[in-house]
């Protein structure tokens, strides 16, 4: 606990600034935003920047450490904190800031979920192609933050790619800008880009602007299946090189289908026996198409008759994918003790990473459980323990060494998400990028006290 | 220490011929292709990081001020050495250092110019998607500085959706490496923030670019119209309509004439305002959207459609569009090109004030844009040699992006703010905003020994002395 405020102070400031309902140290309340099992000494849900700006000042003054939290779906990325005095809550920071759908732009309050900004875009026929998994509860706060995304990643790109402003608060209390709410800009420079992806680090943002993409009217998925890896990347390499212009190519390991397919009818957490299905036989490519009848002819023309063969369209395509993008929901849906990393490298080293976790899992108990964008170099790898018991922290940490042992110089392997204990032995975020120097430096610049998420980042 | 000394040490650590400092030679390098002026002390051609990174130290050690520059052809004064010093220049720096096919990368020196690329990785059906109208000499260096787009941004993006990593030397001498030939990597993204800083915070010495799959089909469209708000609206509609072009250009009447003059292209001479449109993708997808397109455009109007029956007669519709600001320029000794973006509902009504600026400034002015995503080129042709016109065509350029701001835009798209709009900054950001951007410069470039007096408004007190940068100069 820190010395400089005595506990009741500290509610009762926080409820002058964003009105006594929005406060609390109530340890009924504070206990269900735990992080890692540190209880924040106090919640505030600020209705305004002008409020978000009053607390971190507030904060800054006496050297508070400051959580911001959305929806709670990422909270587990990080470090264990060190301590949290306040969790700010964003749920509050919902208005549409703008939306004219001629313009195909939107901004909109960082509490607002996913799910919110497509029940307001969808009759506009527009879609953001952010695709998140639990879009009820992930709200575009976190996502910025976490620099999530989905199986439209392989055509829209990533949120560096579409998000186009943001509206942020310093650590110490400064309303500012970057960006604009046109898609090009380049006036300034691209502090979106320092936020997304910053976990909360470097600044509390309170609204973002993005670029829309028109819906397609149809779309079909053509599912590829083989028995090795190595058939999946050929087939992989056979895509990108043919003129098709896919808008997902989604790889779905053997065991992540079982899970894949659990999304459809979820399951309650068990405690700790995992209940992931008899492994999967194949290795699926799933080619999602857009266009007319003519269009989707010329993909099995091309595709060929592995994944001509079987082809998914209306209400089941779309639900398949839902699923696909729960992935890394379901994974712990299914088992408690899972582990998720998130792997990122060259197209040319996914079948070598792959391989890697396969075998990373088989040596210390875990099955692997694998999705991701193939055609970016971006997967999510899950680890699923096979025995009944929880598997003991040096499971976890042994899969995870050899895996980044496996790691390209300029990969990641980021753990997302695994069991606290395991946590302890290691570092989430992996080996030291080369440019820390130069990260640290804008950390200081930014928020010098380290009130923001102390302890949880890289450094 | 002694100018001698310094032209010493830039010899010793580069090279004798690789250091100018007569003054002939340095008058060269006052320009770019805007109208900004400044001449340098010394102008050095480094041939490796190493020699870059200990330029970069003897400059930070005497703080002499240090501008790296491409091939000059920016439009808002970003490599003019606005406070003197050494400007760095990479054209010793053009290897292509690996083209990573597989892997759908390239990495590049700076020096290399953006065409030759695209030329190079042809024969792996890829291409350098970035496209600006400069890129037979624009360098990579200079397009990863400015975030450059080009006419097919509109589909494949600007410049920072196609770098993954870069090696960059900070202005005390450091080598960082940013990130790498994966898509995302660990921490902050330091290359999306790199990006577009405009050589404010470090100087390039290495990119790893992404590479782009050539299309197997393209389809050129020519839309005629008569008036200016029926093309505005038609653009309008393109874009919310579900059609995604990879280009969607417009010139107006007045630009039509001066470029049929200059390039005879075909452009009619009798319009108010022509849409280039240009789509790409799978032969049958590329086939139903130009069916839609020309649908849409005939609902607005379109007095005629034309369609490029093969690569020659594209690249003619092409050249009409490419040396358009050049065939402008045939009217008057010199040219303003302004770069706001609207949101693409508001184009008409934009276009329209630009005609009332023009006539209540009594300049002449064109329009020659990328429509599609709203960025607009109103083109100022002025004589420089007239005081009272130079002043006037401020002005003019002053309430064009004030506009732009109100319509909810911004005052570049793509050109950058550099020495040109730097001023103009409050028009978008409030104090605190450019503090906070401030914060982002001082951690690179604390003693701003790198490209001083750029992007950032010039504070109160020094104002005075630089407020006529903005404009003026030949050209
Ligand atoms: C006819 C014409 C058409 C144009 N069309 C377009 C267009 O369609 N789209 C568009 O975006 N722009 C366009 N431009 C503007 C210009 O070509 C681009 O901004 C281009 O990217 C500049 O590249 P350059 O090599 O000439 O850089 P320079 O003009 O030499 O420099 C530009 C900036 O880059 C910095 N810089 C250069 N090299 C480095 C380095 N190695 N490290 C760090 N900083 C560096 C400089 O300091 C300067 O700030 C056009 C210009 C002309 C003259």
């Amino acid at each position: 606990m820190s010395p400089t405020v005595a506990a009741a102070g500290l509610a009762r400031a926080l409820a002058a600034i964003a009105g006594e309902a929005y406060a609390t140290e109530d340890p009924a309340r504070t206990t269900s935003f735990a992080i890692d099992e540190v209880v924040p000494r106090a919640a505030v849900e600020p209705g305004s920047a002008a409020e978000v700006a009053a607390v971190l000042q507030y904060a800054h003054a006496r050297k508070l450490v400051v959580a911001p939290a959305g929806g709670f779906t990422h909270q587990h990325t990080g470090g264990i904190p060190e301590r949290v005095d306040i969790l700010l809550r964003t749920e509050r920071l919902k208005a549409v800031e703008h939306y004219d759908p001629g313009d195909m732009m939107i901004g909109v309050g960082v509490g607002t979920t996913v799910a919110e900004v497509e029940r307001k875009i969808g009759p506009h026929q527009q879609i953001l192609p952010l695709e998140t998994a639990q879009p009820e509860r992930s709200t575009i706060g976190g996502a910025l933050a976490t620099a999530t995304h989905g199986p439209l990643k392989h055509a829209y790109g990533g949120l560096r790619d579409y998000c186009t402003g943001v509206r942020f608060v310093t650590a110490d209390g400064k309303i500012a800008k970057a960006g604009a709410k046109v898609v090009k800009n380049v006036a300034g420079y691209d502090l979106m880009k320092l936020l997304i992806g910053s976990y909360g680090t470097m600044a509390v943002i309170t609204g973002a602007s993005f670029k829309l993409f028109p819906r397609p009217p149809q779309m079909r998925t053509f599912v590829a299946q083989f028995a090795r890896l190595a058939e999946a990347m050929t087939f992989r390499d056979h895509v990108l090189g043919s003129p098709l212009t896919p808008v997902c190519l989604e790889l779905v390991s053997p065991h992540a289908q079982a899970i894949v397919a659990e999304s459809f009818h979820p399951v309650s957490p068990n405690s700790g026996e995992t209940r992931v299905g008899p492994p999967g036989e194949t290795w699926r490519v799933l080619v999602r198409a857009a266009g007319s009848d003519r269009v989707l002819a010329r993909y099995r023309a091309e595709l060929g008759a592995a994944a001509a063969a079987s082809e998914m369209g209306g209400d089941d395509e779309a639900q398949m994918w839902r699923s696909v993008a729960e992935f890394p929901h379901t994974l712990f849906e299914r088992s408690r003790n899972a582990m998720l990393l998130r792997v990122d490298v060259a197209l040319q080293d996914v079948a070598p990473m792959l391989e890697a976790a396969e075998r990373a899992a088989l040596d210390n108990s875990f099955l692997c459980a694998a999705t991701g964008r193939i055609g970016v170099g971006s997967l999510l790898v899950g680890f699923a323990p096979i025995a009944v018991d929880p598997p003991s922290a040096m499971q976890y940490v042994n899969a995870v060494s050899y895996l980044r042992s496996m790691t390209p110089r300029d990969g990641s392997a980021i753990v997302l998400r695994c069991p606290l204990e395991a946590k302890r032995y290691f570092n989430v975020w992996g080996s030291t990028p080369n440019d820390i120097g130069t990260m640290k430096a804008l950390k200081r610049a930014f928020d010098g006290e380290d009130i923001l998420n102390r302890g949880r980042f890289l450094f | 220490m002694p100018r001698s000394r310094i032209s010493e040490e830039l010899r010793e650590i580069a090279g004798a011929e690789a250091v100018l400092d007569g003054a002939e030679d340095l008058m060269l390098y006052e320009y770019d292709a805007g109208l900004s002026t400044g001449t340098p002390q010394w102008v050095v051609f480094p041939e490796t990081t190493k020699q870059v990174s200990r330029i970069a130290q003897l400059a930070s050690r005497m703080n002499v001020p240090l501008v790296p520059r491409g091939a000059g052809t920016g439009l808002s004064g970003g490599s003019i050495p606005r406070a003197g010093g050494i400007v760095l220049v990479f054209s010793r720096m053009t290897k292509i250092l690996e083209i990573d096919a597989a892997n759908r990368r390239a990495v590049v020196q700076p020096g290399v110019v953006n065409a030759d690329l695209s030329a190079v990785v042809a024969r792996h059906g890829l291409f350098f998607a970035p496209d600006p109208a400069s890129q037979k000499a624009s360098t990579i260096g200079g397009n990863v500085a400015e975030n450059s787009g080009g006419p097919h941004t509109l589909a494949h993006g600007v410049t920072v959706n196609h770098i993954t990593g870069l090696e960059v030397v900070l202005p005390d001498g450091g080598v960082v490496q940013m990130g790498g030939k994966a898509a995302d990597s660990c921490g902050y993204d330091l290359t999306g923030l790199f990006v577009g800083t405009e050589g404010t915070v470090g100087i390039v010495t290495a990119i790893t670019v992404k590479l782009t799959k050539v299309a197997e089909a393209v389809e050129t469209l020519l839309a005629i119209f008569h008036t200016i708000d029926d093309a505005a609206n038609a653009v309008a509609s393109i874009t919310a309509g579900g059609i995604t072009p990879v280009a969607l250009e417009m010139l107006d009447g007045k630009t039509l004439r001066c470029v049929e003059e200059a390039t005879h292209a075909g452009y009619p001479m009798d319009s108010g305002a022509v849409l280039l449109i240009e789509l790409e993708g799978l032969r049958e997808a590329v086939t139903e959207q130009a069916e839609a397109v020309r649908a849409v455009c005939e609902r607005h109007n379109a007095r005629e459609m034309r369609r490029a029956a093969n690569e020659q007669e594209r690249q003619l519709l092409w050249k009409g569009r490419k040396t358009a600001f050049a065939a402008l320029g045939r009217l008057a000794p010199a040219y303003y090109t302004q770069d706001g973006v609207v949101p693409r509902s508001h184009i008409a009504k934009v276009l329209r004030y630009i005609e009332t600026v023009a006539q209540k400034c009594n300049l002449q002015i064109g329009n020659i844009f990328h429509a599609g995503d709203g960025n607009m080129h109103p083109c100022i042709l002025f004589d420089m040699r007239d005081p009272d016109q130079v002043k006037r065509t401020h002005e003019a350029g002053r309430m064009i992006l004030t506009y732009c701001v109100d319509c909810g835009g911004t005052i570049t798209g793509e050109h950058g703010v550099g020495m040109e709009k730097n001023e103009l900054m409050p028009l978008l950001f409030s104090e605190d905003d450019l503090e906070v951007m401030k914060w982002v410069h001082d951690a690179f470039n604390p003693k701003s020994v790198l490209n001083p007096q750029k992007l950032f408004p010039t504070p109160r007190s020094c104002r005075e002395t630089n407020v006529a940068g903005g404009i003026g100069g030949s050209r």
